[in-house]
Parts: C-alpha cells; structure tokens; sequence
C-alpha cells in the first residue's frame, strides 16, 4: 500500500516541532495582480490605479487572496511538497497585515508549531504550521496558522504522546 | 452587498450562483499556486488516498471569493436602478477560520452562500463597520465543501465625523503643521 509518489518523501515521522522553513523571495508584479484580480477579486482596488489610489489601500495592491496563494506556493517549493502530503484542511487567524504594492518582494518564515497523528485516521498525522510573510522592507504582509496532513510511513505505530 | 453598513440584514442567506469546475482550471491554478502531485499530475494523483485529481482548497475559495465580488457589483446594479446610491465595501482584515471538508473533483458544481452573523462600527476606522460574514461552499450532492469565518469592512452611509477630527483634518492639509501632526501621531 506503499504510496509510489510520497515514497522518499519527509514523513510525519520526521518532522519535529519547532522546525523553521524558509519560504524564499516572490516578486508581486502589476500584471500578476491584474491577472489573478480579473478572474477571481475584481474589486477596483485590484484592477484600476485610480480608484486604488482613492481607496483605503492607498495605491494598486494585490487580492489578499493572491497574497495567500503565493504564500502556499512559496510553502508548497519549500516544504509542503518535499513531504508525503496529503492534503490541507484549511486555516486560522489569517490576517493581512499590510498590502502588497505593485513590485513588493514577499517572502518569510513558516514554523512548524505543532505535530499531532489523527485518531479517526491512523495513517495520517497532522501538522500546523505558522505564516510569518513580510515585504522588503520587513514589515508583515500575512500572517496564519495552517493545518495539513501528512502521511504516516508506518501507520501501525501506537499513537505515542512523544508525537506532540 | 454594496449596500451600506446600516441596510445589511443579519442572518440573511444570500445565494452568490454556482461554479462548475473543469479540469483544464484546477490543473492551471494548482500550477501556479498548489503544485502538489494531487492538485497538478492526474496520473500521479491515482496514488493518492483522493485517487484522482482534486482542486487546491484555495481554488475553491478564490473562485467563491470572486462569486461574492460578481454579487457585490449586482447588488450595486440593483441599487442604481432603483435610483439609490449604493453603499461601499472595504478590503477585509482577515479570516477567522477556514476549514476544507469534502474535495471538489472535475466537473464538480460548487454553490456558494454567504451569511452576515453580525455587525458592528470599526474602533480603528472611524466611518466604517465590520461584517462578520460566513460563506459555505456545498457541491452538486450538497456536501460541504468548505466553511469559512470571514470578516469584512463596510462604510456608514450616517457617519458624522466628530468635530475633534475634521478640524485635526483640515489642520493636516496646511504643510507644514500637517508634518508635525503626521510625525506626531
């Protein structure tokens, strides 16, 4: 029942709390944010300078949505997909700190705060893990706590109260 | 929805239309977003426990997101026919909770509601409210598919800025006080 694809990936068996990823560097350019505000938060704020510039952003800023997917990819390249992931369960507290201007570098921290197996599924165990997102200038764009499973290299384990 | 802070209607289920999810949409945003084996290769996918395919979580959302804004726009529309000048809504500081229940799969049909649980007027932002809003996603076999918390901004149509303010206002605009007061505050 081995996994062919998650095989020699990081299992939750080795993953230790406390552990900080590096999410890397993403530029955010106009045309990115043009292009994710057209299909999926066409708010005036995302699309128009104008009306970005009138509005409590201040100037042309990024979806907070877009922000948070950026976020997950840079976390995906860095982390999420050397593990045997198997999928999200979703989030807490994310709050958009600061808004993404055009030509912001974003990048940061995730911490992994807390390790935990499923009782209702033996083969999976659950890591949260914390966002730490900032611009250039350090200032913080994003932050959240994220919770996703991970698959078990031997699920017959008992469930061990060291896994904490 | 684009109505202002004092009309909008608490526990009001409103219907933001539905959402067919093809292939060919979950595989491009799983690429530039979600990369993982589940969201991007359906070969690979099979050996995953969804045994196929699925969108990100995120996906899901950002196209719920961007029903929400189709929705806000009708409403405005609405608003203007009916010779009424409609309210405006805010970017929003954040969202409580997310949780992802049931996958969407291709050629699921996702509907999205949204329900404003409560409402009160912004500590920090003098002339706009906050809107504890809560959207569910349900699939063609009404399965959840995610709930979310979410909170919004929404401006008062009946806000009177306090005297203290408009005249520290006014004051900001003369140059040279309006640095100090900047610098000061």
């Amino acid at each position: 029942m081995t996994n062919p694809v998650t095989r020699d990936r990081r299992h939750f068996e080795d993953l230790v709390a406390g552990e900080v990823v590096d999410l890397g560097r993403t530029k955010v350019t106009r045309q990115m944010i043009l292009t994710f505000a057209r299909e999926f938060d066409p708010l005036p704020f995302h699309l128009d300078e104008e009306a970005a510039k009138a509005s409590l952003l201040g100037g042309l800023a990024s979806s907070g949505w877009q922000t948070g997917a950026l976020s997950l990819r840079m976390l995906v390249d860095s982390f999420l997909g050397k593990l045997a992931s198997a999928g999200g369960l979703g989030f807490k507290n994310l709050k958009w700190k600061n808004p993404v201007m055009v030509d912001d570098t974003i990048g940061g921290t995730v911490t992994v705060v807390e390790l935990r197996r499923s009782h209702h599924h033996p083969e999976w165990g659950v890591v949260t893990m914390d966002f730490d997102v900032r611009n250039q200038k350090n200032q913080p764009v994003l932050t959240m706590r994220l919770a996703n499973l991970v698959e078990l290299r031997d699920p017959t384990a008992p469930l061990p109260e060291a896994a904490q | 929805m684009t109505r202002w802070y004092e009309d909008i209607i608490i526990d009001e289920v409103i219907d933001l239309g539905a959402h067919t999810f093809s292939q060919e949409e979950i595989i491009r945003f799983g690429r530039l977003y979600d990369p993982q084996y589940f969201h991007v290769d359906p070969d690979l996918a099979q050996h995953s426990h969804f045994g196929g395919i699925i969108a990100s979580g995120w996906h899901t959302v950002c196209v719920g997101h961007g029903k929400m804004v189709d929705a806000l726009y009708a409403e405005e529309q609405r608003l203007r026919a009916l010779g009424k000048e409609p309210g405006v809504s805010g970017p929003s500081p954040g969202v409580n909770s997310m949780e992802f229940k049931v996958p969407v799969r291709a050629g699921d049909t996702v509907r999205y509601t949204l329900c404003v649980t409560g409402k009160r007027e912004s500590n920090s932002l003098p002339g706009w409210g906050l809107l504890f809003n809560t959207i569910e996603a349900r699939n063609q076999r009404d399965e959840l598919v995610y709930r979310a918390e979410l909170v919004g901004f929404s401006k008062l149509r009946d806000y009177k800025m306090p005297i203290k303010l408009r005249l520290l206002l006014a004051l900001t605009r003369v140059p040279v006080l309006g640095k100090a007061i900047r610098a000061g505050t």
